[in-house]
């Protein structure tokens, strides 16, 4: 904080801005979306291998780590909302709530001693089974009408846990650091005269789910089935005159999205080791949506740098104080302005490599 | 000759630059920087910047004084109000080594959150606004202080005042986060056994906007009193509901209420209102004149607010604390620790085991567009009436 200069600051914000217009209009950005998009799956690696590399080179930066941490955390959460808004269509403004019951889930399971995987699992399954319980009013509606249950159903969410003292009420709860292989996540690495910081842990954590859940993200995307939530997500009607059950497609990807977005929000609470309704606002459901379509809806490689601009942004501008959320809603505007699409827009899908592959 | 004067103009200039540089050096001092937390954007924002305003005065004060050991930095960050964000902020400024210590947080469900951070990176923090007893007495780490009092020593004030104005038929809206929550329990178990009636509690959500099904119940039960609990933005909506709306009982609130912005939303509406605030008003205070005039003269866009002062406070006591015992995060939390009968422009200053700070409470009540101290109103000489008695 002490060497950070707000003119770096800036710099650093108009160069990503410009690099990100570069990818998307110069020809070598184009051929290098392509090969992010068309490539084997080995291309996955290249966020262990980026992540690991940032996260070694930060290893004693507590607060860079964790901001690290959270970025990548979002990033998963918002492959979730990915496959529900982008590859299906089905509007989910409830993001943040289902984030929230991973995140109880860890607080609640976490106390009862769980191997932490297993509460990390829980919180994915619990935010699923809660968000059936939208099944059938998301099913039955579309379009702004699906977006408003969704809505209602982020609101009830935090009144519920406000009233709920056995969920900690208003005050929230403390929620156990995560443990694994006996190990506590808030004990650094230290192997020689190398010691990092706790929060290392948690950027591995992070970088092991997400690396995991991109990859089926994307085999999902390539498969038939992700043809066939393209198809529903075009054209419904044509998609089930063609054979798709678009009831059935609709469902899965709105739970397997809440299962990523479960637990990303166990691990979130599992690392911040407190959790509290009056984090788990409309506005923060907001925040979240803004990833996916700042990205560029339906591209999983775009939710990495739209998380990092949505995560990492306001914070680095703190030095304006009141003014920094005027120049973020600025920032955005415009990139919505002159990308309407997002920064990195989902190209067309290559059927013939794909079917190649 | 020319070779040798040349030579000594040359030794003498480069003694006189070498004298100039050690000079400088030895003038030159260590910066100390102590971090502000609060929410600076948002609903909330109002206080925060006067709590900012008021910790970066303390700052500038010292920094004007030529026999200070260091150079003194502020680093303000927002917190807006969300325990995520306040944990993320605290973080930055507890793993931040150059911060020597905090003046920590308005809003309760922030504070509470966070102090685990400030126990885990060993960071001394003094709190300014926040008043959830559970901030400094639900745990024992030595790193948490907190000057401005905390809820208990409010409602015991609050209690008293509206009993002894013969108020006996209470409805209370709270807010549902642990402030307004708390304060409902704690003004049940103060009113156990008295003679007032809770006719009815309402639980409202922060950020509700409509309270139209609340205060319609509120104008059928037709309280002697309305008491809020909450904080300034829910306070506003549901004092000028309760005017549209016909309710007719008279309306106190708690010091989260106590704000100028209060008076700027309501305009004539605030009239009449009745708080306890854990400050007295600043030309009462010790030093409160000089905090006013020095505020003034430093040309602040925003008003201190009623908290300001509290967060002058802490950040002068740990500029103290700094000049007594140097830079360092342990020598000052010890410092903070034994810190007895302090003077300070709030008043003496004890910080007890749990490093809490008791106050006495004021009464309060809105007359044309202030705060004024009940002592010290209209109302108070009979000269205006206040509603339901």
């Amino acid at each position: 904080m002490a060497s950070e200069n707000q003119w770096v600051i800036a710099s650093a914000l108009v160069a990503s801005l410009f690099l990100s217009f570069g990818i998307a209009r110069t020809k070598a950005g184009r051929d290098f979306a392509a090969i992010l998009q068309n490539s084997g799956s080995w291309i996955v690696l290249l966020i262990p291998v980026a992540g690991l590399a940032i996260g070694l080179a930060l290893h004693e930066e507590h607060f860079a780590l964790m901001m690290l941490a959270t970025v990548l955390i979002y990033a998963l959460a918002c492959i979730g909302l990915t496959i529900q808004f982008g590859y299906a269509g089905v509007i989910n403004f409830a993001g943040i709530a289902f984030f929230g019951i991973g995140g109880y889930t860890a607080a609640v399971l976490g106390g009862m001693g769980l191997p932490s995987l297993l509460v990390l699992l829980a919180g994915g399954l619990v935010s699923a089974a809660i968000g059936c319980i939208l099944i059938l009013p998301v099913l039955r509606t579309k379009g702004h009408y699906a977006a408003l249950i969704t809505i209602a159903f982020v609101l009830l969410f935090r009144s519920f846990l406000e009233v709920n003292h056995t969920l900690g009420g208003p005050q929230g709860l403390r929620v156990e650091s995560a443990t694994i292989a006996g190990q506590s996540l808030f004990t650094g690495i230290r192997i020689g005269s190398f010691e990092a910081s706790f929060y290392l842990n948690y950027v591995l954590l992070a970088l092991v789910l997400l690396a995991i859940f991109f990859l089926m993200a994307r085999f999902l995307e390539k498969s038939w089935i992700g043809i066939n939530l393209d198809s529903m997500r075009e054209d419904p009607v044509g998609a089930a005159v063609f054979g798709v059950n678009v009831a059935y497609w609709r469902i899965m990807s709105f739970v397997i999205g809440n299962v990523l977005i479960g637990i990303a929000g166990a691990t979130f609470a599992m690392m911040q080791t407190f959790i509290a309704p009056s984090n788990f606002t409309f506005q923060q459901s907001l925040l979240m949506l803004a990833i996916v379509v700042l990205g560029g809806i339906g591209n999983l490689w775009a939710v990495i740098p739209a998380a990092i601009l949505v995560v990492v942004v306001p914070e680095k501008l703190q030095a304006i104080s009141e003014y920094r959320f005027l120049v973020f809603a600025i920032l955005v505007v415009l990139v919505l302005r002159f990308r309407p699409n997002g920064l990195f827009p989902r190209s067309m899908r290559n059927f013939r490599k794909e079917v190649g592959q | 000759m020319l070779w040798s004067r040349g030579i000594a103009v040359a030794a003498l200039t480069a003694i006189a630059t070498l004298s100039g540089l050690t000079l400088t050096h030895a003038q030159q001092k260590e910066t100390a920087r102590i971090a502000f937390l609060g929410p600076l954007t948002g609903g909330n924002s109002a206080t925060g910047l006067g709590g900012r305003n008021s910790a970066r005065l303390a700052v500038d004060s010292r920094n004007a004084d030529p026999d200070r050991r260091y150079d003194y930095e502020l680093v303000p960050l927002d917190d807006e109000c969300l325990p995520n964000v306040g944990i993320q902020a605290a973080t930055r400024a507890a793993t931040d080594r150059s911060v020597v210590a905090g003046v920590t947080h308005f809003c309760s469900a922030v504070a509470i959150a966070t102090v685990d951070v400030y126990n885990r990176f060993e960071l001394p923090v003094v709190v300014w606004g926040a008043i959830l007893p559970a901030i400094t007495h639900g745990n024992d780490y030595p790193e948490v202080h907190r000057v401005n009092g905390s809820m208990l020593d409010e409602s015991k004030v609050l209690v008293e005042f509206l009993t002894g104005l013969g108020y006996k038929r209470w409805a209370v809206i709270h807010d549902t986060t642990d402030y307004g929550t708390g304060y409902l329990a704690i003004l049940r178990e103060k009113l156990a056994g008295s003679d007032v009636e809770i006719l009815s509690t309402f639980g409202v959500a922060a950020d509700q906007q409509d309270f139209s099904a609340e205060l319609l119940r509120v104008k059928e039960i037709d309280p002697q009193i309305v008491v809020f609990a909450g904080l300034t933005p829910l306070g506003v909506r549901v004092r000028s509901q309760m005017d549209r709306l016909g309710v007719r009982s008279q309306f106190a609130g708690i010091s989260g209420i106590m704000s100028v912005s209060y008076h700027d939303a309501l305009g004539s509406l605030s009239e009449g209102t009745i708080s306890v605030h854990n400050s007295a008003p600043l030309e009462t205070l010790p030093g409160g004149q000089m905090f006013v005039d020095e505020y003034a003269k430093a040309g602040f866009a925003e008003p201190p607010e009623p908290y300001g002062p509290y967060a002058f406070v802490a950040t002068n006591l740990i500029i103290e604390a700094i000049e007594e015992v140097g830079a360092n995060r342990e020598a000052v939390r010890d410092w903070l620790n034994t810190v007895e009968n302090r003077n300070s422009i709030a008043g003496p200053i004890t910080f007890d085991e749990h490093g809490h700070n008791s106050v006495a409470s004021t009464k309060y009540v809105a007359q044309d567009g202030r705060w004024v101290r009940w002592e010290d109103s209209l109302y108070a000489a009979g000269e205006r009436m206040l509603s339901g008695r």
